[in-house]
């Protein structure tokens, strides 16, 4: 009793300090964890083992092996090469920017993590708006709010996608079938609202249209060769990934053997590479899992789990509806991965409990992903955007996301709930 | 404005006892206005022609703004400074401009790296020239 008291205690106090952001996330958690295990041999409840096995190797090997491909791919200029192609296809034309600019983020946030989509695509998005003479201001928020929309479509997109679908034994494709056609609608309601919303700063015609034009697409590959090697092998992972159930391998090890492959084909400096790759991020996720893991051992989800099986006595959709708004406003205001690692195991115990567990994953999917657009701390593309916003004339502020991006977060919810409700026996099943 | 008229790159700020208390550099008085993006992407130079960027004029209240709020804190050398030290200090921080003081600290001149440069250059040639 004393441990499920103790490691109660430690969590909560790990995710408000986490939250306070007064400290780095990575830090706290680390430290967390190495308490979870102290007070865990101290008391009983918890040993080294089990902290070893809590561990979701699934989830660290596939973050890890898409992070060596990015690191592999960025420094060729391949994710610039994108965003000049769409700003010279709209002819510096706001509206079609917009679109153009916004699809492009949409669709490298679906394979890659949503922050290295932003913190790859808002430079030049400012360089573009700046050159063509307009407020970057709409397209960077685009670019924030539809990396997160974008990222709930595919396993890869996002971190609690990985997450869950570990969990959940859910595959690459039953993304693409269950939750894509949803992203797809909540894309398109995002893209309509922002275009609405942003209809003043879009009617501004750019000072210097041409500008665009004289950027010179051959000279941002800085190494063709590099990009189409590891385009190659992103393509062929993407492939295997399709059939990872059938041939019954970890989504893990198809993008740790991709990463391999391209080491092996584009033999980079390992040390230049392997500092590109996001170990603050790995050992934020390792030490939740430790963290998470304690509690569990001692059984406090349990309680929580049967708390909330008193109150399921409400109709299976409606919980599901429920549960995607509840964790929508939480993610709106704390980083999505610690309510997904927090929420797992109690689904799971939802699940041994008799309940069906597939609609709660995927409502735990829409909200998560969807969650983040809500406020301006809501998820780290977000701050990471606003920050480098600063950097311009025209800086993101809190109250201008309250009315510009909590309307997007509110409207995609709403898409994602109504498609869920409308397909409710896909996601039963 | 002195560093158009003197054609340098940094501007000493002194007290009222000609002691030297810091410096304006060139390039933070064109970042007031200059966009910053050039130092958040890694090349630029697939960027021919930087269309609206080349007719940015900063706003007046900007110019205005005390020099106390752009002031750097500086390093200097004093006069009796070897040249290869100057000239390893202003590499090192990465400094076109040296300000030069006196033994109590006060402003005696500034020098640039083509200056300090070019003595070191003809210095060698001098040592050269008489030692065959």
């Amino acid at each position: 009793m004393m441990g499920a008291v103790l490691s109660s205690l430690l969590f909560l106090a790990t995710l408000g300090l986490i939250f306070s952001e007064k400290i780095h996330r990575t830090i706290i958690a680390f430290a967390g964890a190495i308490l979870m295990v102290g007070l865990g041999l101290l008391f009983g409840f918890y040993s080294e083992g089990q902290a070893i096995a809590a561990i979701d190797f699934n989830t660290l090997g596939l973050l890890l092996g898409m992070m060596i491909l990015v690191s592999l791919l960025e420094p060729t200029g391949f994710f610039q090469y994108l965003a000049v192609w769409a700003g010279r296809l709209s002819r510096g034309k706001p509206v079609w920017l917009l679109i153009l600019l916004g699809t492009v983020t949409t669709v490298l946030s679906m394979f890659l993590d949503n922050v290295t989509t932003v913190v790859l695509m808002a430079p030049i998005t400012i360089l573009i708006s700046e050159v063509l003479g307009v407020s970057p201001l709409p397209y960077l928020m685009a670019e924030a709010l539809l990396s997160d929309t974008g990222g709930a479509a595919t396993l890869l997109g996002d971190p609690p996608n990985i997450l869950i679908a570990s969990a959940a034994g859910f595959s690459f494709n039953d993304f693409l079938t269950h939750a894509l056609p949803v992203v797809l609608v909540a894309w398109l309601t995002a893209l309509l609202l922002l275009r609405y919303m942003f209809r003043r700063e879009l009617s501004v015609p750019p000072v210097h249209p041409d500008a665009i034009m004289k950027m010179d697409l051959a000279e941002i590959l800085t190494d063709n060769g590099t990009a189409t090697r590891v385009l190659i092998v992103l393509g062929g992972a993407l492939i295997v990934f399709f059939f990872h159930k059938i041939l019954n391998i970890s989504s893990a090890f198809i993008a740790l053997s991709a990463a391999a492959v391209g080491l092996v084909w584009v033999r980079p400096d390992p040390a230049v590479v392997l500092k590109r790759v996001e170990w603050s991020v790995l050992v934020f996720f390792t030490a939740l899992f430790v963290m998470v893991g304690g509690i569990e051992a001692t059984g406090v989800l349990n309680i929580v789990v049967s708390v909330l099986k008193k109150a399921s006595t409400i109709s299976p959709m409606l919980f599901g509806v429920i549960l995607i708004w509840l964790v929508a406003a939480i993610s709106a205001v704390v980083d999505n991965v610690p309510v997904t690692i927090a929420l797992i195991p109690i689904i799971q115990g939802l699940g041994s409990a008799g309940m069906n567990m597939n609609p709660l994953w995927w409502a735990l999917i829409f909200g998560a992903g969807l969650g983040g657009n809500g406020t301006i701390i809501g998820s780290t593309a977000n701050i990471v955007v606003a920050g480098l916003s600063e950097r311009t004339r025209t800086p993101i502020t809190s109250s201008l996301w309250n009315r510009r991006g909590l309307p997007v977060m509110l409207a995609t919810c709403l898409v994602a709930s109504l498609l869920y409700i409308l397909a409710y026996p896909l996601y039963a099943r | 404005m002195l560093i158009v008229e003197r054609h340098v790159g940094l501007l000493p700020v002194v007290d009222d006892h000609n002691f030297l208390v810091g410096v304006v550099a060139l390039q933070d008085l064109l970042s007031l206005e200059l966009p910053d993006f050039v130092n958040m992407i890694s090349e630029v130079d697939f960027v021919h022609d930087f269309g609206a960027v080349e007719t940015i004029r900063p706003e007046p209240h900007l110019l205005d703004k005390p020099v106390s709020t752009l002031m750097q804190p500086t390093i200097s050398v004093d006069e009796e400074c070897g040249l290869l030290r100057a000239y390893a200090l202003m590499l090192q921080h990465q400094l076109l401009d040296l300000p030069i003081v006196t033994k109590e600290g006060k402003l005696a001149g500034l020098a640039s790296r083509v200056d300090i440069g070019a003595a070191i250059l003809s210095r060698w040639q001098s040592l050269n020239a008489s030692q065959p």
